[in-house]
């Protein structure tokens, strides 16, 4: 029997699943697809481990053909982190979004950067938490309208949209690889998710990688909308490009760590 | 793949546009990104009830392959013609040194 054409999904995607869980327009199905090509391309699907956190990035649980495990506010990097300290073998991606990554969770990120965990960390920046209405996240934008911001956020009040890749860049130790993409660049997103497992594979240190994306439904916005406000007003002040790369010179606070400590 | 969908194959321009109904979910991403706007709503409904994208509602597609490219449901698959069944030298296939008959 002859096949008729078939998607042209990743091989690592499981297309029982298909079509996926999230929301017409969403980002994250182009984020995992660019994941997922990422994967294809380092051919390593037999021993990578994936995990989602709480929020729309968990409707990824059946996602992939791969071992997924999904945890609550965070705290899937430090279970990943468990997870690759006792088989260093795995791959381990950490899949995040916003909310859970920087709001919830922030603690985790913080301590497995300045550990230099080996482990991939993707985080879908959306500007809202999707999941539970569109309420305002700490990278809501100054003057963006959400649920529970009817008049737009007030910087006065609500301090600035968090900057999580340079945040990470500034305390990470050197061998880390911090990025940002956009799903409005797909190749390039896909480029830096792939540098990011090569990190954690060569055991150089973390990979961090953000993802602009759009949540058009709690934007409540047509698509010509979602893609003005993702590529001009979310990328002027979140700047897409790499922070950190592994074969850079470290910073000198960063280079020399010498043993510190009271002489009795 | 244990799974099949069934396509909708268009032809225009220089790809055949390929639709998986049963995958789009009508964002109309793909409407914006198209360079030459050839892409717009059809009349078949997709996966959540609303209008699946065609081809062929501004000029003739260039087979840039943007729309497969932001959508998030992998519903499109653009092929090259690769001059099969072409009108005029443009949409010729290249071919490669060395393997001219």
């Amino acid at each position: 029997m002859a096949i008729a054409a078939q998607p042209q999904m990743p091989r690592v995607w499981r297309a029982e699943s298909k079509p996926h869980k999230f929301c017409p327009g969403c980002g994250h199905g182009i984020v995992l697809k660019a994941l997922g090509e990422a994967v294809d391309a380092l051919g390593i699907q037999e021993r990578t481990i994936f995990g989602c956190d709480i929020g729309c990035s968990l409707l990824s649980w059946d996602f992939f053909n791969l071992d997924t495990i999904q945890t609550h506010h965070g705290r899937t990097t430090p279970v990943l982190v468990g997870i690759k300290r006792a088989r260093p073998e795995l791959v381990v991606v950490s899949y995040m979004g916003d909310g859970g990554a920087y709001a919830i969770g922030a603690q985790h990120l913080v301590s497995s950067a300045s550990r230099n965990d080996l482990v991939t960390i993707i985080v879908v920046n959306n500007t809202v938490y999707a999941m539970t209405g569109g309420q305002m996240a700490p990278t809501t934008l100054p003057g963006q309208k959400t649920e529970t911001t009817p008049y737009g956020r007030d910087v006065e009040l609500t301090g600035r949209p968090m900057l999580g890749p340079e945040l990470v860049a500034a305390i990470a130790p050197p061998g880390a690889y911090v990025a940002r993409g956009s799903v409005a660049n797909v190749v390039q997103l896909k480029n830096y998710i792939q540098k990011g497992l090569e990190n954690q594979i060569q055991g150089r240190g973390i990979a961090f990688i953000e993802a602009l994306s759009s949540c058009p439904t709690n934007w409540r916005t047509n698509a010509a909308e979602t893609w003005r406000f993702l590529e001009k007003e979310m990328s002027a002040y979140f700047p897409v490009g790499e922070l950190r790369t592994p074969e850079e010179k470290p910073a000198a606070r960063l280079r020399e760590v010498p043993a510190h400590g009271p002489k009795p | 793949m244990s799974v099949a969908f069934k396509p909708i194959t268009t032809e225009n321009g220089k790809g055949i546009f390929h639709l998986f109904p049963a995958l789009c979910k009508g964002c109309g991403l793909c409407i914006e990104k198209c360079p030459v706007d050839t892409i717009g709503w059809a009349r078949q409904l997709g996966a959540f009830g609303t209008p699946v994208v065609e081809p062929g509602h501004g000029k003739p597609c260039i087979a840039c392959k943007k729309c497969q490219l932001v959508c998030p449901d992998a519903a499109i698959w653009i092929e090259r013609r690769n001059g099969q069944g072409r009108t005029d030298a443009l949409t010729a296939a290249p071919q490669a040194p060395g393997n001219e008959k």
